[in-house]
This record gives structure tokens, sequence and C-alpha cells, in this order.
């Protein structure tokens, strides 16, 4: 029996009048092309990108004259020379690399039973606590969040006011590497576990009642049946974990106190600080690269995950 | 023929009389009655929040609207973050979206040597000012200078019962570590430090190894680096002891009732100044009003509010220094208040900053 068109869901009447206009303003249609146009707005968002990509592609080529502040007529590869060979700058990219693998091992490690528990849970009152408990700091600001660390673990803030209490002198918790990593991890957390959520209730709660009843012990049946099948999962949550922080300038910025630098505070540093936009452009490059090849090499190596949006493993 | 004559004596009169008139109120107000064009709704001044533009608003913006009823509207975008944006502007040949930009010397030296500045010696008041109004190291006036600040030591007194710290030596005490604070590129410290390091300020740039000696040496203090706010917040929260800051920020936390004091060590403090420049795509009469507020911040009376809002030094003579500031080192009036004060052109700031910031941050978060 034919549904009645006013039960159609809202995009397919969005297609109707998206076609409507089409026609109204090439009648004759695009034929085998319509598809391809209908790409196109999702082409043009990406082309604006490759566009801005190729302009900081350009201007990472050419060098500041201080003399002028102008850029080089000519190409060369000397800022790129230079952020290579730049001791800081070297050590920069390490810090950011580092963090960002640990943060996002720290991540999933914290994300994965959190998840587990929220979508196993029969208890509709803890599945919404923990809800409440993951989406009440995702609706605060990134830079928030940090100022609220900063308030919690400062010198005179909440934690030493306790530590006080029982005579331990104030420590210094923040302005230093596992400072940035923590707030990181605090933040990233939610986003691992919104990427998680899916796959592992994906996961029949059947299969691992098979496996026990198979006579697997619980912790077994987590590591052979649970953990294999939420990989699609983890993986998308650990790319996505892995780029955020590995770009992530407002974490290192605050709690890092000027002394734990991530290549985005580089960036910002050249292009605002120093005015020297084409280093800075090659540090964004380079930070480019870095994600590109970290993500590619996970990609060679476990596939893509959840992100694939279901194509196949190979 | 005597009528004609009588008339013609009459107009002879008559037109005197108002060139006479026209030229008194031209020599009293040389500028705004010449030919004035069409003036703008309002115009955009980029500055600093907080007290800062409060001070700009009552020491100069309000008194230019009252004088020519043009609104003044202030841009709080950072300096620092508005310049890619002018520059991108000028290059384009677009409306550039400030029309004065308030800015660091350095900063603005960077636009001045790219050419996006306005040509600002015609200024009738910068007749009555200072040398200090005049930039260092570039052609002219493609920015005015309108008040000095120092970077100085600052410190809580408490922890320096012995009275105030004599050499940035002094903070090499073990006592305080972790106590101390700079800002995060080192700005301000660069040249002390070579000093303390045993160098001497000849070897700006050439030779800046006394300088990193010295700053290795403070690193292993491991002091808090940080910006402006960062440092009345540190001082009024306990956290450090004594830091090398603008003395604005400094007069600052001590106005909000924070024991603090300042000095210049033996080293001596580096000196810089702050100003107005124009970026060039304005229409003429945008540019002629534009140079009008200018005009205005260096007349002594826009000084006198504006920078006793600010507790600076200005470049016009004879500012009253606000209470409690005459004689202050952060306060430099006469020649030989200038003698341990730092003065580097700000052509060899720009054309060596980045290696030297680059050179600290490697240092301190080695």
């Amino acid at each position: 029996m034919r549904r009645n068109p006013s039960s159609y869901p809202l995009t397919w009447h969005l297609m109707d009048i998206l076609e409507a206009v089409f026609s109204k303003i090439w009648p004759k249609g695009g034929g085998l092309w319509n598809p391809y146009l209908m790409l196109s707005p999702a082409i043009l968002l990406i082309g604006l990108l490759v566009l801005g990509l190729g302009y900081i592609g350009d201007i990472s080529l050419r060098t500041l004259d201080t003399s002028t502040f102008l850029f080089s007529e000519e190409w060369s590869l000397t800022n790129y020379e230079r952020a290579l060979t730049e001791p800081f700058i070297r050590s920069v990219i390490w810090r950011s690399i580092l963090g960002a693998t640990i943060v996002t091992m720290i991540t999933l490690l914290l994300a994965f039973p959190y998840t587990y528990v929220m979508v196993r849970t029969r208890s509709a009152f803890l599945r919404k606590f923990l809800l409440i408990a993951l989406f009440l700091p995702f609706f605060i600001g990134q830079v928030v969040r940090a100022y609220g660390w900063l308030i919690i673990l400062g010198k005179q803030g909440i934690v030493n006011d306790i530590l006080g209490l029982v005579g331990i002198e104030p420590l210094r918790m923040l302005f230093n590497y596992p400072s940035v990593l923590f707030g990181l991890v605090q933040y990233m957390f939610p986003f691992a576990v919104l990427m998680l959520a899916p796959a592992l209730t994906a996961i029949p709660e059947e299969i691992e009642a098979a496996s026990e009843s198979l006579g697997a012990s619980w912790v077994e049946t987590m590591l052979h049946v649970v953990l294999p099948m939420a990989k699609p999962g983890l993986i998308g949550a650990g790319l996505v974990v892995l780029t955020l922080s590995l770009t992530d300038f407002a974490m290192p910025a605050i709690l890092g106190g000027g002394t734990q630098d991530f290549v985005a505070n580089a960036i910002y540093d050249q292009f605002f600080r120093t005015s020297d936009q084409g280093f800075g452009s090659s540090l964004a490059v380079i930070l480019i690269v870095i994600g590109s090849l970290l993500v590619w090499v996970i990609f060679m190596l476990v596939g893509a995950g959840t992100l694939a949006l279901g194509a196949k493993d190979k | 023929m005597t009528f004609d004559k009588q008339i013609k004596r009459r107009n002879l009169l008559k037109t005197t009389a108002l060139l006479g008139i026209a030229g008194a109120a031209g020599s009293m107000a040389p500028s705004l009655l010449k030919a004035a064009p069409a003036k703008p709704k309002e115009i955009i001044i980029r500055a600093w929040g907080g007290p800062w533009v409060e001070a700009l608003k009552a020491g100069v913006s309000d008194p230019f609207t009252a004088k020519t009823g043009i609104q003044v509207r202030h841009d709080l975008t950072e300096d620092n973050e508005i310049q890619p944006k002018v520059w991108a502007a000028v290059a384009q040949k677009r409306t550039p979206p400030i029309h004065i930009n308030w800015d660091t010397t350095t900063n603005a030296t960077k636009s001045a040597l790219r050419g996006v500045c306005e040509d600002l010696s015609d200024l009738p008041n910068l007749k009555g000012t200072t040398d200090l109004a005049k930039p260092v190291g570039v052609d002219g006036y493609p920015i005015v200078n309108t008040y000095g600040y120092v970077y100085v030591l600052a410190y809580r007194p408490s922890a320096f019962p012995s009275g105030p710290p004599e050499s940035y030596h002094d903070l090499l005490d073990p006592k305080f570590k972790g106590r101390l604070a700079f800002y995060n590129d080192g700005i301000g410290f660069h040249f002390p430090a070579q000093v303390a390091g045993g160098g001497k300020l000849d070897g700006i740039p050439s030779n800046m190894k006394p300088c990193w000696d010295f700053v290795s040496k403070i690193k292993a203090q491991e002091p808090l680096l940080g910006e402006d706010p960062d440092f009345v917040t540190w001082f009024q929260n306990g956290e450090i002891d004594a830091a090398c800051t603008i003395s604005t920020n400094a007069l600052g936390a001590k106005r909000n009732g924070v024991d603090i004091a300042w000095t210049i060590p033996k080293e001596g403090a580096k000196f810089d100044t702050d100003g107005l420049w124009i970026p060039r795509g304005h229409s003429e009469g945008d540019l002629y009003w534009c140079k009008e507020y200018i005009n205005q911040a260096l007349s002594k009376e826009s000084q006198q509010i504006w920078l006793d809002g600010l507790g600076l030094p200005g470049v016009i003579p004879g500012l009253q220094p606000p209470p409690g500031l005459a004689g202050d080192p952060s306060y430099p009036t006469k020649p030989a208040d200038f003698d341990r004060l730092i003065r580097i052109s700000g052509k060899i700031q720009v054309e060596n900053e980045s290696e030297w910031f680059s050179k600290f941050k490697a240092i301190m978060q080695g």
C-alpha cells in the first residue's frame, strides 16, 4: 500500500524541495550528473579547505624579511629546515606527539569501563547519572574547564586547602606536563565515551552470556569477546582523541603555564607574536603531516574502526 | 562715486575683520578649522581592555567626542591579533578594520617597516612633545609614541625583609624557588639578564650568550611564566615573591590592596613605549579625523587624564605625576631618571625578537 506523503521523513521532503528548485533552475536536468551535483556543497566545503591549505603551503615556502616584514617572492625550504633543526621546535613537536599518545591511551582506558557500565547497567538512575556526568562538562567550553582546574589545583586552590588541613604544605600541581595531560584526558573523555557507546551497544548481551555459559570467566569474556568486538569503536575513539590532543592549544597554554607548549601554541606565537606567518605555516603543515601520518599508520595497522562508516575492514 | 567708495571700504573692512577672526580661531584650533572634511559617524580605536581602555576613554576619546561630535568605538581585539587583519586589508586595498591602533611601539614598528602606516609628522601637537614621542629606528613619524613604561622588578616586601632586591642575582636565593615570575617569552628580561650575566648592552644582538647563561640560572629557580593578568593574580594569591613585569601591573595590584613594591635593580630595566598609528587605506576624510584624534591624545589635558589612569609618564613636558609616583623609578621624567633604564631600538628588537623568544622558551621549556 502506498504511504501517505505526509508520513514521509523530513529529509525526504527536503530532497523534494531541492529537486523542485533544481528543476526550475535547470529544467533539462543533469541526468547522470545529478548525484555529483548533490555532492557539490560538500565539494565546495572541502574545496575551501584545500584552498586554505594551498595558501598555507604557499606561504610556508616564503621567508620573512625582518627589515621590511614582507615575504620573499621566491620559494625555499628555509622555514622547514629551521623547524626541523631548531631544538626548541623539535622538543615541542616531540612533546605534542608523546602527549597525544599518552592522552589517547589513558582516555581509552578510562572511557571503556565507563561506557560499558553506561550501556549495560539495568539501573535507569545510574545510566542517567553517568550520562549527566558525561554531558555536563561537555557543554562547558574547554577554556572555562581549564580555568576551573586552575581554581581546583592552584596553590591557593581547593585541593591545597584540603591538604593544608592535614598539615601538608601547598604543592604546585599545575604548570607542568602531567597537568596538561590531565586536563586533556578530562577534556577528551566525553568524546571517547560518545564514540565507544554505539560500538558497545551493538554487541548483543547474549553473546557475553553465551561466552560465560561456555565456561569463560567474566574477565576472559571481556578480553576475548567484548574487547575484540569493540575494536572498531576503540579505534574510532582513539583516532578522534589522538588528533584532537595533537592539535590542542588551550590546555597546554593554560595548564602548562607557558612551559609546556604544543605545536599549536608555537604556531600561534609565530603568527601573532613574531608576525612570521611563513614559519608558522611551515609548522602548521608539519602538524598536518604528522597527524595524517599517524592516522594513516593506524588505518594500515588496524583499520578505520567506526570511522569507516560501515565499510568492511580489510 | 563716494557711495561706491564707502561700500568698497565697508566691504574691505568686513572682509578684513572676517579674515582676522578666522585667523585667530585657526591659531587656537589649528587643524580643526582648516577645511575640515565631512565627519564620519564614528571612528574605531583598537585598545587594551579593563583600566587601559577606561583611561583612554576618559582622557582622549570622550574629550574628542565632545569636541567633534564623532563617536569613538573601542575594539578590544589583542594588538598582535589585529595586526595580520590590518596587514591583509592594506595588501588587498580594503578599508582596514580599525581606524587607529593603540599598539606597543615594537609591534607597531613591524607595521611601519612594512609600510602600512600613515605619516603623522604633520600633527600640530607634535611640536610640544619630548623626544620620547619619536619612534627609534624608523624614519619620520609612522607611529607616535604616547608614553613610556618600565619593566620593573616587582616584589613582595615581606619576602625581602632586609630591603628591596638590589640585583637579579638576589633572586637566585633557593628560598625563591618556584616563587618568581616572568613573561612567557622573556620580554622585559632579556636586556637586564644580559647585564646580570656579565655581558654588555653593546652585545645586543650579536653576543647574547651572557643573557642566556643567566636565564639558565633563573630557570633552575622554576619560575612561573605568564602574561600581564597572571602577574596580578599571582601576587594577589601570594603565589610569587618577585616578578619582572610592566610597572602598570604592579601599580594595578597595589591599587587592589596587594602588598607590593617595585624597584630597578642594578642591572637596569627595560624601558619601552606604546604609541598610536593609523593604517593606510582610509578615506581622506577619515584620515583627517583620525589625525585629529591622535593630536588630541598629544594635548596636555588628555595626556594628564589618560596617563593618570595608567600611572605612566607621557610625552608632554610638565605633566603632574599621579599620587605616589613622583620620583618613582617607574615614572622617569628627568634625564637622570633614564640612566638605569635600557632602551633598545625598535628595529633591533623586531629583527631579533623571534630568535630571542625561541631561545628563552627553549631554555625555560627544556
